[in-house]
């Protein structure tokens, strides 16, 4: 409780130097008064006599003058008053004023609160050395943040700051803390301040401690302490930094580590994700299927389409004339729900394509699997066109809702919601498909026609239907894939042209046919993939001693994102001479097999 | 039947010299753009303007009084392809000037062709340096008027650390090799510059920076590099990536929760045109640096924007897209390319390409929307930088400026 006191005091003190006269007005006035100062050296004058007496209900009003949202309305005295601009836009685009200084309504001489336009005002200025500022005042309003994500955030801040002065603010936050998160922070920004004491005992305690909390953040500073230690000669602190370095570096080679493992997982989910129709009208069906990626792409524009319906909807430039889809105007989480409501969606566009694409070619070329080629080579390059003629040549925009674009870090290892999103659901959706395939009659049906069509015809099942849902089932599953493509990538009218290759490899390699081949290569190839990138770069400086092409090869991999890929192709050519067939050739009793 | 012939030549004749009348009064400008493939998207807009351009000059009464007659021919984002149309305009067109290309790699394969015909090219997109025809007048960026003035904003900022990341091929390689030396400069060392080196056999540095082929798709790995980097503070990104690999960068970049605040990235290829096929809002915050922008509140930049729209309205040019257009560098150092052209044809009174040259090095001034440029002897441009912030809408906040900054081509081993 006492500390609770002890706090604001500290901060009093320690930051109640700048304008005097400044120091007894509330921060809220202050920040505003700064706001609407026409000079530069004033404005940052008062802004830093904020900087520690702010709590965290300032920092809206930070935000809003950072965003240009802090608007500055001429009084009838010729004084300007900082406001910012709330509620409802009336007809004329005007809201309500409120007074930056203490948040209530701006009014007018007669008393009417006022209403203005945001367009007509000036917003009020700000530069580099005042953005600091306001990070400064944020960063010390965070410490007292209720979310402790956000006081980790700013203790970290503190700390890598290495300001001694400090120091008091946070022991004496430490003494209150009990989130296990932001007590670690604190560990480290308090040992890291007092790197910066003159005691060489207390250097190597905080030395000590920093090894323990082995933070990637201290790599640099500790890289900079070993040298400074070694320079002047103090043994056992230069000790106890290389062992602190070491420690770090060992936590980075195990982040590196679980990193991999998790780009590689969610590479080999997105190839699986976008392979899986492919698996099923080229692995089951035998259709040489080149419009695959536009079928994605199908799923791509029809994610693009709904989050327009959940908007304010659009005006598409198609085929020239301007076609406008209305908008449902919804706002906050049920136009976040889009891409829940795109997911069947574009399913069912893509998979009413590939239904019509059956129906028109495809049907007639099931005994002629190199005319299927080309022309469903023809087709892509029909829809492609198509595609520029609806939504323009230019790239269109899907944005990530919120619950995709986060990520969790766990003992620093990035895992982004949307990544972790698509592994889930590509094993959803393969969980799905297997149940489809082996436990239902459609699926039965789907397995006969697929092994022998004229045989299953003969036995009774209308393979024509059968042919048809299978090939819309295919085309469905390369829709969804576009969707979850759209919150990773592009979407463009050449997006397939991206993926086909990637599709047809996952699908070759897997065994033509074969769905576990399917998952096993993509993610298999993803593994690989993500491996070679993460450590060719740590293995190409021991390859200088190759004789003739040690310079060449040590450069390559310098470009592991490409040389990656090339090794990992160069490795499908060999492994597809030893296994033609791919990982797992399903066995069949047909003679032309 | 002879009567049909002789009034059937006599229609050509007249036809002859109707045509005959109307090039002595017009003046046959070349266009070299690709309007279709990949670079279409870029270079479409680049069209667009000149043709705004043209117009706006004929109507003021053209230039030495003669109307501008535009030749467009579609590059096709096919390099070779370049080289004829090129050949093309001058031979058989007859061009007394062309504006044109995008691409270094398009610059470097017209460039024979220019200089073997003594043609005149004017070539408008940021570009690596490190060349100085004499057949060319570079109304582009070059590195010192858009990287370095990014990374004196950045210094100013206390930044530390700066990660090198680029599209592979020839601008971003020799603008970050260009860079590496100006940071060392500087006094950063080369443990802060991200991105790893390639370097020779003795062990010199040929190459700094990570890079990824177009159309890559998979910034996993290196944003957890970037991460890393980026974890100690005061560090930035300096990103020479082209075109539409962007998108998932800027993805990845977000959703691993870097930000602007964080570590910043500075881009040298997107502008406002670029930003109408990116997620603006994961990219609120960083940087651009360019010699315009089109927030700049200047009139001339007013009026142009404006001019610009209502042109836009009501030109009937097939192709042309009407909806959410925007102006970017590129653009205006097209259009402040014509009307330095036309200010050299005029001071020359001529419009030979060897007079013209001569009025260009004897340093011409033209107030645009970007503000002033000055033509100089090494056929670059004197003119303002602009960093801008991007906000949510596509545009830049200026934030920092430069003014006549001298367009510099050789670079390469003059930071020491």
């Amino acid at each position: 409780m006492k500390a609770f006191l002890l706090l604001p005091c500290l901060l009093a003190l320690l930051f109640a130097t700048p304008g005097r006269a400044a120091a007894t007005e509330n921060p809220r006035a202050l920040i505003a008064r700064a706001a609407t100062e026409a000079q530069p050296a004033q404005a940052r004058q008062l802004l830093a006599a904020a900087v520690g007496r702010a709590d965290e209900s300032v920092a809206p009003l930070l935000d809003a003058w950072r965003r240009d949202a802090l608007f500055l309305h001429a009084q009838a005295d010729g004084g300007r008053v900082a406001v910012l601009l709330t509620g409802e836009k009336d007809e004329r685009g005007a809201q309500s004023a409120l007074r930056a200084a203490d948040g209530q309504p701006l009014q007018d001489e007669a008393g009417r609160p006022v209403r203005l336009v945001a367009a007509d005002l000036p917003a009020a200025e700000h530069d580099a050395s005042l953005r600091r500022t306001m990070k400064a005042i944020l960063d010390l309003a965070e410490l007292a943040a209720v979310d402790p994500t956000r006081r980790a955030r700013s203790v970290r801040n503190l700390g890598l700051a290495q300001d001694a002065e400090k120091l008091p603010v946070l022991l004496a936050r430490e003494s209150v803390e009990s989130a296990p998160e932001v007590r670690r922070a604190l560990r480290e920004a308090i040992a890291l301040l007092r790197l910066k004491d003159p005691r060489e005992e207390i250097r190597v305690a905080a030395l000590q401690e920093l090894q323990a909390v082995s933070s990637l953040a201290t790599s640099d500073l500790l890289a900079r302490v070993v040298q400074e230690e070694a320079a002047a000669g103090n043994r056992l602190a230069l000790e106890a930094a290389r062992r602190a370095q070491q420690a770090v570096e060992w936590h980075r080679t195990k982040v590196d580590f679980a990193g991999t493992l998790f780009r590689g997982l969610s590479l080999g989910s997105i190839l699986l994700v976008a392979a899986l129709g492919l698996a099923i009208t080229f692995g089951l069906m035998r259709v040489i299927n080149m419009a695959h990626g536009e079928l994605i792409a199908v799923g791509a524009y029809t994610t693009y389409l709904t989050q327009a319906v959940f908007g304010t909807g659009m005006t598409l430039p198609c085929f020239g004339l301007s076609v406008p889809i209305p908008g449902l105007q919804f706002s906050g989480a049920a136009r976040e729900a889009y891409f829940i409501a795109a997911l069947p969606a574009s399913f069912l566009a893509a998979a009413t394509v590939g239904l019509l694409l059956e129906r028109g070619i495809i049907r007639f070329l099931y005994r002629r699997p190199l005319e299927s080629l080309l022309a469903t080579w023809g087709v892509s390059l029909v829809l492609q066109q198509a595609f520029r003629l609806i939504f323009g040549a230019n790239n269109v925009q899907v944005s990530s809702p919120s619950y995709l674009s986060g990520n969790w870090l766990v003992g620093d290892v990035i895992l982004g919601w949307n990544r972790v999103f698509v592994i889930g659901f590509a094993l959803l959706i393969v969980l799905g498909m297997g149940l489809v395939l082996t436990r239902t009659s459609l699926g039965l049906l789907i397995r006969a026609s697929m092994q022998n069509r004229t045989m299953a015809a003969c036995l009774g099942v209308r393979t024509e239907r059968v042919n048809a849902l299978t090939f819309a089932l295919g085309s469905g599953l390369a829709g969804l894939a576009g969707a979850f493509l759209s919150q990773i990538g592009n979407v463009g009218p050449s997006l397939g042209q991206g993926y086909i290759i990637d599709s047809f490899m996952v699908v070759v390699v897997g065994g033509v046919g074969s769905l576990g081949g399917t998952i096993l290569s993509a993610f298999g190839i993803g593994g690989i993939d993500q491996v070679l990138q993460q450590y060719l770069p740590l293995v190409a400086p021991g390859l200088a001693w190759v004789p003739g092409i040690g310079g060449f090869l040590q450069n390559l991999a310098q470009d592991a994102a490409v040389f990656g890929k090339i090794l990992v192709l160069a490795g499908i050519i060999l492994f597809l001479q030893w296994r033609p067939a791919g990982l797992f050739a399903p066995r069949s009793r047909s003679l032309d097999e | 039947m002879k009567l049909k012939f002789l009034l059937a030549s006599g229609a050509i004749a007249l036809g002859l010299s109707s045509s005959g009348l109307r090039s002595a009064e017009t003046v046959k400008v070349g266009v070299l753009h690709s309007l279709s493939g990949t670079m279409a998207i870029s270079e479409t807009s680049l069209r667009d303007i000149l043709l705004f351009t043209f117009d706006e000059i004929n109507a003021r009464g053209g230039v030495l009084g003669r109307k501008i007659e535009p030749v467009v021919v579609d590059g096709a984002s096919n390099w070779p392809l370049f080289a004829e149309k090129a050949k093309q305009l001058l031979e058989q067109d007859k061009v007394a000037v062309t504006f044109g290309c995008w691409t270094s790699v398009s610059r470097k394969s017209v460039l024979p062709v220019y200089e073997r015909n003594n043609g005149l090219l004017f070539y408008p997109v940021q570009y690596e340096g490190e060349e100085e025809s004499q057949n060319v007048a570079y109304t582009a960026e070059a590195v010192n008027q858009q990287a370095t003035p990014a990374v004196d904003y950045y210094l100013k900022e206390g930044k530390k650390k700066f990660y090198l990341l680029g599209s592979d091929y020839v601008y971003p390689q020799t603008t970050n090799l260009v860079l590496l030396e100006y940071l060392l400069s500087k006094g950063v060392p080369l443990a802060n510059i991200g991105g790893g080196f390639r370097r020779d056999g003795a062990g010199k540095i040929i190459s700094a920076g990570k890079y990824t082929p177009f159309g890559h798709t998979d910034y996993q790995q290196i944003v957890a590099e970037i991460k890393q980097f980026a974890a100690s503070g005061d560090a930035c990104v300096i990103s020479t990536l082209n075109g539409d690999t962007n998108v998932p960068f800027f993805k990845e970049y977000a959703a691993s929760g870097l930000t602007a605040e964080t570590c910043p990235v500075v881009s040298f290829s997107i502008s406002e045109d670029e930003f109408r096929g990116l997620p603006a809002d994961k990219l609120v915050g960083q940087l651009g640096c360019w010699t315009y922008f089109q927030s700049l509140n200047t009139p001339a930049n007013k009026k142009f924007v404006a001019d610009f729209q209502a042109w836009l309205k009501k030109s009937s040019v097939p192709g042309l897209v009407k909806e959410g257009r925007v102006t970017c560098s590129p653009m205006v150092l097209s259009y402040v390319g014509v009307y330095l052209w036309k200010a050299a044809v005029e001071k020359a009174g001529s419009f030979e390409v060897d007079k013209v040259r001569a009025a260009w090095k004897s340093g011409l001034t033209f107030d645009g929307p970007g503000g002033k440029v000055t033509t100089q002897k090494n056929m670059h441009l004197t003119k303002n930088v602009y960093i801008g912030e991007t906000r949510a809408d596509g545009q830049f906040k200026i934030v920092s400026s430069f003014d006549h900054v001298y367009g510099e081509p050789w670079l390469k081993g003059k930071f020491k």
